[in-house]
């Protein structure tokens, strides 16, 4: 830990003032504790949201640091996974020879970012609470993939996932996206070339609600506002999961699409046809596949469940503190 | 690391299967099943897209040649997803994992991911209990269900938190400690937070030094604070719930404001209130070299010393048993085990006693009197059951108000005893002068010739099995109206079985009340004969606020043909009827007395409040009887006091209380009649009290 901190301040005094910008871009792509801890300190309300973090508030200096710049690897890395899942529409840009090759660097690819992120994510979950929360909740939410895998496949993972992301942060939804897929995965014996891949694209979901916005005006004490507010945000929870549902089908489907439909249909992956013939065939396919069947069946169980518990699990959420490791 | 398993390869070939129909699908529809010359199966028209998708082109013909082909392109791909299913099939993940949890690079997620594991049967089990729960309570939302599992699912997880940062997970730094002053506090102050919270709970003044090979007992009533004392020792006050410390607190040499719990793991050993929530791993062997195995201590030194403590506690016969398989004696004895792993200096214990019988209390007390004066250990318990300790305690703290008070051990066997019993007949008049205690009052007098003959329940030859076991055996009695029946008992002797399965009766033709038969009324009519509070209590609460829970329990009451007729005398009346009833069991005169009390969360609110609570939201259907188990569990004299007026409010008028209880103060105190268990069967005669 500490020769990493020392390296990240390094970096970050290198960076000199460009660091500001920088940072400013980072906190809005990447939600930091840095820009919640003055939240918590500005609004009283956000009490019991924010100040789990007493110890990273009393000596800001240091983490702040090291923390941004694994938010720079986290970015990073999430963006390179991006391309790995939307590998067929870079093959065309490949010399032809080096072609065969970009679904197997993808298909590398992916395992390693986890195998990174996850190391680097470790380092800063390695507290009591924290291991122990994503434990437990990575076990409620493998079960309720299984369960609903037996319900006829209505998947209510989600509503999990955004409740727990929104309350702890962007990491730890990562890593319980992460770690529910792993437990699922292992529970019922389905490792393969996908779990990686599911990890990702759940991990997104967690993180997702981890980065959404949190207002901040300190005004509206009384009951009345305090009720708005907490339905506006399960009215926000629950507009993000639609999103999150659709946009988690459409990428899974985007690196699996040209192994499921094979050569030879109108809607195929032609690594040599113009990126616009391949748009309109891969949305045909997802349209077909999983936009209006599974994942519509998986966004409106995301909202009914967002709307029916919410309010209760993010209280439940919240009466819990979490600080990262100091 | 190998095994055979076949569900992962059914699964996988069942996978493959719609893998491969899958692509045939796509074939057929997007117009590419018609390649080949063979015969024509099926010849669709062929239809153009438009605009971006003019390059395709939907179904066409449909040949026998074109579908073999589609189903051959799919047999790679399906190929590798067998490959997988069957790797899945004889590699065990899990174990993989398991051996990179406290060690290595990934040690936090892979620990994490060991209890998840471990967190699957505890779940199974809460699923269970909450269906239960939901019953009682004659709900079927489907918050009603998931919102208590989650509940429990994390406090399982702090649970957990709590005893492995105390077993020194996530050390960084090595402190060493000092035997000579095992405890020093020196002008220390306790509170919750910069401001004053809510409940304004704080102690100040603490001067307390404690010596090696004693035992202090710390006593007070119920959110007193007796848990935040010793976990200001434990360093989890600071370090974990976010408590403030004042002035000086010395465990062994290090300063607790500075140090966290899993620096001191090595000489300080904690025993958590609920032992069974902080087991972090899967036998009884694993839990005990917890706090070695999170040092990266040698696998064979670790089983000697597991070996070595398990002797010490005379518990080797334990050691191989997965760890949901021990009884309630049994967790305690093993959770003390593992924190004496690290021979510690000072070991702290909280409320050891509260869910055990009487010979597992005898065997605990034994084994921590034997630490404090044989091995030299300095052990602190936190507990209300004083009685047990009175021979063993060196010195006895008691928190009264927001000061601590010490005496020595010659005053406590003269003093304590004597005050425990002597506060039970005076906290209970001063404790309050609302209803409730008007109500006990009354109720301490009532002739018992005064109940009608006539029968309220009766109970016919009612059974339950578990598995195999018979729990219940053949039970049958009789209540009165107006009757306070005590059911007692050992652990186990199923007591909590009997009252389970009276509230929800399996069978027809054995539970009558008020001359209908309970199993034949409906889930909501049901908790109008007979309402249960189960023991764990806090499976009924599922809202925000303890006013959303009272609304809640008055909607469930507002079903079509029941007792109001006119809708505008419903709302009126019932809006408040959960809540009033809730205020009238706490002793306000008022109902506006509780408000502050109703914008609470139902679980921030203490043991005592939390179980008058449920009582109002069961009694609130006003049950012809009403089943109470171990309604006194971790309560306090003056909780006690509120509870017990409850029942008697509750046994009021046509209806009679039946209650389970360890607690033999408090059965004798209020029983009219005390029914005995003994391995499922009533112990007869039926004795009347005199």
């Amino acid at each position: 830990m500490t020769d990493e901190s020392t390296t990240a301040r390094e970096n970050a005094t290198a960076a000199g003032d460009v660091d500001v910008d920088v940072d400013v871009a980072v906190a809005v792509v990447f939600g930091t504790f840095a820009d919640e801890a003055p939240g918590a300190q500005s609004t009283p309300d956000a009490v019991f949201t924010l100040s789990d973090r007493p110890r990273d508030r009393a000596d800001q200096a240091r983490p702040r640091r090291s923390i941004r710049w694994t938010e720079w690897i986290l970015g990073a890395g999430s963006l390179l996974a991006v391309a790995a899942f939307a590998w067929p529409f870079f093959v065309g840009a490949v010399p032809a020879d080096a072609q065969v090759a970009v679904p197997i660097v993808a298909f590398a690819l992916i395992p390693a970012l986890i195998v990174a992120l996850a190391l680097i994510l470790d380092r800063e979950m390695y507290t009591a609470k924290t291991v122990a929360l994503l434990g437990v909740l990575s076990a409620v939410g493998a079960a309720v993939r299984i369960a609903g895998a037996g319900a006829g496949g209505v998947e209510a993972v989600f509503v999990l996932l955004i409740l727990a992301g929104r309350v702890y942060g962007a990491r730890f939804g990562f890593l319980l996206g992460l770690l529910t897929i792993s437990v699922s995965s292992m529970l019922w014996g389905g490792f393969g070339p996908w779990t990686p891949f599911q990890m990702f694209a759940c991990g997104w979901v967690g993180a997702g609600a981890g980065l959404l916005p949190r207002w901040q005006n300190a005004a509206q004490r009384n009951s009345s506002g305090q009720r708005l507010r907490a339905n506006l945000e399960i009215a926000l929870l629950a507009a993000y999961g639609v999103v999150a549902s659709y946009l988690f089908g459409l990428i899974m489907n985007l690196w699996f699409w040209p192994f499921a439909v094979g050569s030879g249909t109108g809607i195929s992956y032609e690594a040599t046809a113009d990126p616009g013939t391949n748009l309109a065939s891969f949305a045909l396919y997802s349209l077909f596949t999983s936009t209006l069947t599974w994942d519509t069946v998986r966004a409106i169980t995301t909202v009914v469940g967002i709307v029916l518990v919410g309010p209760a699990v993010l209280a439940a959420l919240r009466r819990t503190k979490i600080s990262p490791r100091s | 690391m190998f095994r055979l398993r076949l569900a992962p390869l059914r699964a996988a070939v069942v996978l493959a299967v719609s893998f491969v129909l899958l692509r045939v699908v796509y074939r057929v529809v997007f117009g590419g099943a018609g390649a080949g010359l063979g015969p024509v199966l099926l010849d669709l028209p062929k239809l153009r897209l438009d605009g971006p998708f003019s390059h395709i082109t939907l179904l066409g013909p449909v040949t026998l040649a074109g579908l073999g082909n589609a189903a051959q392109s799919a047999l790679p791909v399906a190929a590798v997803i067998v490959f997988f299913g069957l790797l899945n099939a004889v590699i065990n993940v899990q174990a993989l994992f398991a051996r990179g949890a406290g060690r290595g690079p990934l040690r936090a997620i892979s620990r994490s991911l060991v209890i998840a594991w471990a967190t699957f049967p505890a779940l199974l089990e809460s699923v269970r209990r909450v269906r239960v729960a939901r019953s009682l309570r004659g709900e079927r939302s489907i918050a009603s269900l998931l919102v208590p599992i989650f509940e429990q699912t994390i406090e399982r997880a702090l649970a957990l938190a709590a005893s492995m940062e105390t077993r020194g997970f996530a050390a960084t730094r090595v402190v060493t400690g000092v035997c000579e002053a095992p405890v020093v506090l020196r002008n220390a102050g306790l509170k919750f937070g910069a401001a004053p919270d809510k409940t304004g709970w704080h102690l100040d003044g603490l001067n307390v030094t404690l010596k090696p090979a004693t035992l202090t007992v710390i006593v007070g009533a119920t959110g007193s604070g007796k848990t935040s004392l010793l976990h200001s020792m434990s360093g989890l006050f600071q370090h974990f719930y976010d408590g403030t410390q004042q002035g000086h607190i010395d465990v062994a040499g290090a300063d607790r404001a500075c140090t966290p719990p899993r620096d001191t793991a090595g000489f300080v050993g904690l025993v958590a209130q609920n032992v069974r929530l902080g087991f972090a791993a899967e036998t009884v062997h694993d839990e005990i070299g917890f706090a070695l195995a999170v040092r990266n201590v040698a696998a064979p030194i670790v089983h000697a010393r597991v070996l070595e403590v398990a002797a010490r506690l005379k518990i080797e016969h334990l050691v191989d048993r997965p760890i949901e398989q021990l009884s309630a004696g049994e967790a305690s004895l093993v959770a003390i085990a593992a924190a004496l792993v690290n021979h510690p200096i000072l070991l702290l214990v909280d409320e050891p006693l509260a869910d055990l019988d009487t010979a597992a209390r005898d065997r605990v007390c034994t084994v921590l009197g034997q630490l404090a004066h044989e091995a030299g250990v300095c052990v602190v318990i936190a507990e209300h059951n004083t009685r047990e300790f009175a021979t063993i305690a060196d010195a006895w703290l008691q928190i009264r108000g927001s000061r601590l008070h010490q005496f020595s051990a010659e005053f406590s066997t003269t003093m304590t005893p004597g005050s425990d019993a002597d506060s039970w007949g005076t906290t209970l008049p001063s404790s309050g002068s609302g209803p409730g205690i008007a109500a006990a009052a009354q109720g301490a007098t009532r002739d018992i010739g005064a109940v009608p003959a006539v029968a309220l329940a009766s109970i016919r030859r009612l059974s339950v099995r578990h598995k195999t076991n018979l729990v219940v055996n053949d039970v049958s009695f009789e209540v009165q109206a107006g009757e306070l029946v005590a059911l007692r008992g050992s652990n186990g002797a199923g007591k909590s079985s009997l009252l389970r399965a009276i509230a929800l009766p399996t069978a027809a033709d054995t539970v009558i009340v008020g001359g209908h038969d309970a199993r034949s009324l409906k889930r909501r009519t049901r908790r109008h004969a007979v309402a249960l509070v189960p023991e764990n209590f806090d499976d009924l609460l599922f809202a925000i606020t303890v006013a959303e829970e009272c609304r809640r329990a008055d909607r469930t009451l507002r079903e079509p043909n029941f007792r109001h007729a006119s809708p505008a005398a419903t709302d009126t009346d019932t809006e408040r009827n959960t809540a009033a009833l809730f205020a009238h069991l706490l002793g306000f005169n008022a109902p506006a007395d509780a408000a502050r009390l109703l914008q609470r969360h139902p679980r921030d609110l203490s043991a005592g409040e939390r179980l008058c609570l449920v009582m109002a939201i069961q009694l609130a259907a006003r049950p012809a009887l009403l089943l109470v188990d171990e309604p006194t569990r971790g309560l306090d004299q003056v909780a006690r006091a509120l509870v017990s007026a409850a029942l008697l409010t509750a046994a009021g008028a046509a209806s009679a209380v039946i209650f389970a209880t360890h607690d033999d103060d408090f059965a004798q105190d209020l029983a009219t009649r005390t029914l005995r268990m003994q391995a499922g069967r009533l112990a007869a005669p039926i004795e009347v009290r005199s």
